[in-house]
């Protein structure tokens, strides 16, 4: 009898599992949302009871990185806030930014994915936007050595022998791809490696978005400087499946009490020096 | 191309002048690539127009119009209008404006004229150019506040490549029932989407083409150095011995990964610049060498001492015996950790791809990025078995003839460590093995992406 039972606990548990990993939203692979946030919200559904699980990529000072094996930074902060909000706890699942629209796409590793997403039409095709908390620009950086300055950084970039690394996924990508065609563009996994590869010579510039390069020129890499800057104003915001509306509106209730009440404006004095 | 860059900075040096004609002088006007991979801008998918402007000093914008070449359509409900001031122009101030349509005008109008001097930027998305390609005519009319329309002068015309072979079919794929109701499953679209396996394809291609070169070089070039080490290893000099233990522990206690790091970033500080490619060569062979090592030393200390006794006691001396009687029984021994070893390398290949080396992990990746789908991965891994599955076969049939060559007792089946038939193979295999297998076993560290 009581081998009977585990069987059946068994089985229904390996269903579970497999519906998870198909990302399917079904009630049997993540359970609704309890306490305060089910007031509002009825169909809200987590992947894991009580927990709000972001994903992202912890390489993007002074957004999201690693201070020991502590995740901090300016969207860490924010989530943590939102998550307080909501009458959750938050969880951190790290991976690497490219796979994060993916993953939330599909479902199964998180519920939010916060990595500096810049809210983009094409991007908002496969997942949902958040509202956006902060509004960003595009930089490009070199070594202080290169011959590349900021009066001729437009000209100088776009060049057959300049090699302009980026972060595979990023807008910082595209930027590059359409502004510095005759360039070549090399992706890497994450920024930090993009400004390791520009240090050692693999490439000649790193292009991403201004507040990381600002960050990173202003501690990690003080020999590199930024050459040219363009305010193309893109808007983060965090993205959500698109199977989960009720999630959606509940992150967004919370940014909005957020912003209402002065805490994004407060994390951003204490995240930005630029 | 020059050409282009030449119009489109001349453009920008207008542009940046104060006070220059009367006119709405275009700064930029480009299409964000959208294609999977680089910088090309192709007809029949959606791209970005972003078009940037510097108004004359005295002129107060309430309007601008953007025709656009026949054939191209594009979307209204996304379009924006930004201007931009201040040092670098780094400051942005979204301007209020309800954007229609007439086929292939885009019409702007703005809640409220525009100060006089702005620097506009538009952006209008959903834009698909036609599918035959070519130069981009835009043509553009602005208005101001007395209603006078003045044409928009300098818009270069953006290079559009024409559709490929490939998203001809995939667009064709698209429209099919059956893809359709394929893709209505979730799992299948994710990981089997007919129209993303095609598209990728030819861009995975390109990457396998780069992986294969890496390991044809490599691999040739690990062998010699392997035997090197492993006759080093055999060395009577504790010297010799000791450089050569020393290389191949530490080699074979870290992870390929990180050596990958070291290579790629360290090197370059230390003043020593190599390209991506040799450099991934060189660090994949030097590898190799370490593993390939130990296969040599267990292949060649299999071989009984008995036949090392003969060959000196017939005279030959200690090279003529290795070269003659000893390293010939060994190449027969090695082949099957060899292949194991060549695919091992061939896989690894994989890792160069968190240093930007464009092979197949990389432009699957990048596709991903861009698709949201995980079918390029599963393409990729096609990629790998298109290699490895009939390399297996293939030793298999080279060990069947090497064995039948001595002894017609002892056939093999081929698989890459298929144990033999014979007692006496039996003894070879597992003997290379165990002693090949020394510290660490190898596997493919897990890599982050």
């Amino acid at each position: 009898m009581k081998m009977k039972k585990l069987g059946v606990i068994a089985a229904g548990a390996l269903m579970a599992m497999s519906l998870g990993v198909f990302g399917c939203s079904s009630p049997a692979s993540s359970s609704s949302a309890s306490s305060s946030a089910a007031a509002e919200t009825e169909e809200m559904v987590l992947l894991n009871d009580g927990e709000l699980t972001i994903v992202s990529s912890p390489d993007y000072p002074p957004f999201e990185n690693l201070v020991g094996d502590e995740t901090v930074g300016f969207e860490v902060d924010l989530f943590q806030a939102v998550a307080d909000k909501m009458g959750l706890t938050l969880n951190i699942v790290p991976l690497q930014f490219d796979a994060i629209i993916p993953a939330i796409a599909a479902g199964g590793q998180g519920d939010v994915g916060v990595s500096g997403f810049s809210v983009d039409p094409e991007r908002a095709k496969e997942i949902d936007f958040t509202a956006t908390y902060y509004v960003d620009d595009q930089a490009v950086a070199v070594m202080d050595d290169s011959p590349i300055t900021e009066e001729n950084a437009v000209e100088a970039l776009n060049n057959p022998d300049v090699i302009i690394a980026v972060q595979t996924g990023t807008t910082g990508e595209t930027f590059a791809q359409e502004n510095f065609p005759n360039a070549t563009i090399q992706g890497y996994g994450n920024s930090t490696d993009c400004f390791a590869a520009m240090q050692s010579g693999q490439a000649s510039a790193v292009c991403t978005n201004l507040a990381v390069v600002a960050d990173m020129t202003a501690e990690a890499y003080a020999d590199a400087r930024i050459v040219y800057r363009v305010a193309t104003g893109e808007e983060y915001a965090a993205v959500v499946s698109q199977d989960n509306p009720a999630l959606l509106e509940a992150v967004n209730n919370a940014l909005a009490e957020l912003e209402a009440d002065g805490t994004i404006d407060e994390l951003k004095a204490k995240w930005f020096n630029i | 191309m020059m050409a282009i860059l030449v119009l489109a900075i001349s453009a920008l040096m207008l542009a940046l002048s104060p006070i220059s004609a009367y006119a709405l002088d275009t700064a930029k006007c480009s299409a964000r690539p959208n294609g999977s991979t680089g910088s090309e801008v192709y007809g029949g998918s959606e791209t970005r127009l972003t078009w940037e402007g510097q108004a004359a000093a005295d002129e107060a914008i309430t309007g601008i119009s953007i025709t656009f070449p026949a054939g191209t359509t594009f979307g209204t409900d996304d379009a924006k209008l930004t201007a931009l001031s201040g040092k670098d122009l780094m400051d942005r101030a979204n301007i209020g404006a309800s954007f229609s349509s007439d086929g292939e005008t885009l019409i702007a109008t703005f809640d409220e004229p525009v100060v006089a001097g702005s620097y506009i930027r538009l952006e209008v998305y959903e834009v698909i150019f036609p599918t035959t390609g070519g130069q981009m005519e835009l043509h553009g009319t602005y208005t101001l506040a007395d209603d006078t329309s003045i044409p928009v002068e300098d818009i270069t015309p953006i290079e559009v490549e024409g559709v490929s072979v490939t998203s001809q079919i995939t667009s064709s794929l698209e429209e099919q029932d059956w893809v359709k109701s394929w893709n209505s499953n979730k799992f299948l679209r994710l990981f089997f989407n007919p129209v993303i396996i095609i598209e990728s394809f030819p861009i995975v291609f390109q990457g396998f083409l780069m992986a294969v070169g890496i390991v044809a070089v490599a691999f040739p070039v690990a062998i010699p150095l392997g035997l090197c080490l492993s006759l080093m290893r055999m060395a009577r000099l504790r010297i010799l011995r000791g450089l050569a233990s020393i290389y191949v522990n530490v080699v074979r206690g870290t992870p390929l990964f990180l050596q990958i790091y070291i290579a790629f970033f360290g090197l370059p500080l230390a003043g020593i610049q190599i390209p991506s490619f040799p450099l991934g060569v060189v660090v994949l062979s030097m590898n190799s060498a370490a593993y390939l090592c130990e296969i040599f030393r267990a292949g060649i200390q299999s071989i009984p001492k008995g036949q090392t006794e003969a060959s000196r006691s017939l005279g030959m001396n200690g090279f003529q015996t290795m070269v003659f009687v000893i390293i010939p029984q060994t190449i027969k021994r090695v082949i099957p950790t060899m292949t194991s070893e060549f695919i091992l390398l061939y896989k690894d290949t994989s890792m160069l791809a968190a240093v930007g080396v464009m092979e197949v992990v990389m432009y699957a990746k990048t596709i991903v990025a861009s698709t949201g789908s995980i079918t390029p991965y599963i393409v990729a891994a096609c990629f790998y078995l298109v290699i490895t599955l009939p390399l297996a076969k293939l030793v298999g049939m080279l060990e069947a003839r090497l064995d039948s060559g001595r002894s017609s007792r002892s056939k093999k089946k081929g698989k890459i460590d298929s144990s033999a038939s014979s007692d006496e193979n039996e003894i070879d295999v597992v003997g290379v093995y165990a002693a090949s297998a020394g510290i660490p076993v190898r596997k493919a560290p897990a890599q982050d992406s």
